[in-house]
């Protein structure tokens, strides 16, 4: 038996004026996998993975998310983005709240909790995170690594079905790299479906269940991270490959 | 030299009165120009052109013409279009809230602008609407870095407020002439009216500061 489809992307292209971001993107997510997308700079990883959050509106192409086709233009978009979780790579925390006022505003304001359900859960989260004894204080005054702890706490709060992570490692000083990385492998075990853009290679080959190599704007291989780290099938990934490890 | 203070000494209660009046007419303007700035400014950024047509062109009139003459029209010519006889105070709150709102909706939206526009994605990743993402985290945002400025704007029109005086509404500048009528000296109800203007600026600026310190400290 086939197993249920969390995202499928449909011939896919982001054109940003005349220069082509995303060429014709086929891919799909099974729930409870794990994505780690991968390639050089400026190959359009980012942008593929803020389409399928529709923070970026695709050209052409289709996004189904389950059983809903997401780019059509009937579907509410802010009730979509309400089962997606998306992790920054610069954090954006809310820098007038508090870090629990981060985690309940959105839970409050759109999935009308009340304040008190809303703070349990987010004291939970911080905890989940390591960070209960940041609740009252202010973004401001976190280190970066404390900093996206608390982005996925506040992404994981609305109970998101899925989690977008954007270079969620890369603005970070290297030590607070595997603060974050534990987090999110913590949330890989759960069983939770996680497309993560990534240049951490060991994580990717650790954690992920599949890689996307992406180069030019294509998908260019599609495989799991033994193979594609042991032998890469394609000339542009080995070069990919020979230059960052 | 004949400068003789004591002169104006009796008029000095009716002068002190007119700070009331200034203030009140300064405050009302700065609300009206708050709340009309503020659609304007929503006008601006939206993503319907007319919309944004029509704020820009309002921006640019209210700008480009003087406010003596805006003060002119509402104030002199509303009884021959609406056959309403307009009060003083009214012609200019509306005057200068219409004015002032033009400043303070560019002061606005350059201020809205200024915010990272990773805090609306993150917004708009967690799924809340356009206006909670507004009012909960992109103004209070622009409100704070836009603050010293709108206090500007605030001690501009507490100063332009003088020219209400010439329709007739009794505040500052108007008491000085008219003490100045009743006892045919010049010099010193206008210099007294000059301090009071400075001192209430003054506060004004100071009060400013510190507020501007303890949103700061809230943060950090």
């Amino acid at each position: 038996m086939k197993p249920n489809k969390a995202i499928e992307i449909k011939n896919l292209t982001k054109k940003f004026k005349h220069l082509t971001v995303l060429d014709g993107i086929d891919a799909s997510i099974d729930q409870g996998e794990v994505i780690a997308i991968i390639g050089p700079s400026g190959s359009g990883k980012s942008t593929l993975l803020r389409c399928i959050n529709l923070l970026e509106m695709p050209t052409s192409g289709e996004i189904w998310f389950k059983e809903n086709e997401i780019t059509s233009p009937k579907v509410n978009l802010t009730t979509v983005r309400q089962k997606m979780g998306m992790v920054f790579q610069h954090f954006h925390l809310f820098p007038h709240m508090t870090v629990l006022a981060n985690l309940t505003f959105a839970p409050i304001k759109a999935k009308k909790l009340s304040k008190e359900d809303a703070e349990e859960k987010g004291l939970a989260l911080l905890k989940r995170v390591g960070l209960e004894d940041k609740a009252k204080v202010y973004p401001g005054s976190l280190s970066g690594g404390q900093k996206q702890r608390v982005a996925i706490a506040r992404a994981l709060a609305m109970e998101p079905e899925i989690m977008l992570f954007d270079e969620p490692t890369s603005a970070l000083d290297p030590e607070m790299v595997k603060e974050v990385l534990d987090v999110i492998k913590d949330l890989a075990k759960t069983g939770m479906t996680l497309a993560i853009v990534t240049h951490e290679m060991n994580f990717a080959r650790e954690v992920a269940d599949r890689i996307w190599f992406i180069d030019k704007g294509k998908i260019v291989e599609d495989t799991d991270p033994a193979e594609f780290f042991k032998q890469p099938k394609t000339e542009r990934a080995k070069q990919f490959l020979d230059k960052i490890l | 030299m004949n400068i003789d203070f004591s002169r104006i000494e009796p008029y000095i209660p009716f002068m002190l009165e007119g700070i009331w009046v200034t203030l009140l007419f300064t405050l009302l303007s700065l609300i009206f120009g708050l709340i009309w700035g503020t659609c304007l400014t929503l006008m601006k950024i939206s993503t319907i052109k007319p919309l944004r047509w029509f704020a820009d062109f309002y921006t640019s009139i209210f700008r480009g013409t003087p406010l003596l003459l805006q003060l002119f029209i509402i104030y002199f010519s509303t009884p021959q279009l609406l056959q309403y006889d307009i009060s003083p105070l009214m012609a200019g709150v509306l005057a200068f809230g219409l004015n002032s709102s033009a400043y303070i909706s560019e002061i606005m939206r350059a201020g809205i602008n200024a915010i990272d526009k990773g805090q609306r994605e993150a917004a708009m990743s967690l799924g809340v609407n356009y206006s909670t993402m507004m009012l909960f985290v992109i103004l209070p945002q622009a409100f704070k870095n836009i603050l010293p400025a709108l206090v500007n704007e605030m001690i501009t029109l507490l100063k332009e407020s003088s020219l209400v005086s010439v329709i007739g509404v009794q505040e500052l500048l108007r008491r000085a002439n008219i003490v100045t009528s009743q006892i045919y000296v010049t010099f010193e109800p206008l210099i007294f009216t000059g301090i009071i203007y400075y001192v209430i600026v003054m506060i004004l600026a100071i009060l400013a500061r510190l507020l501007e310190r303890r949103m700061r400290v809230s943060e950090a």
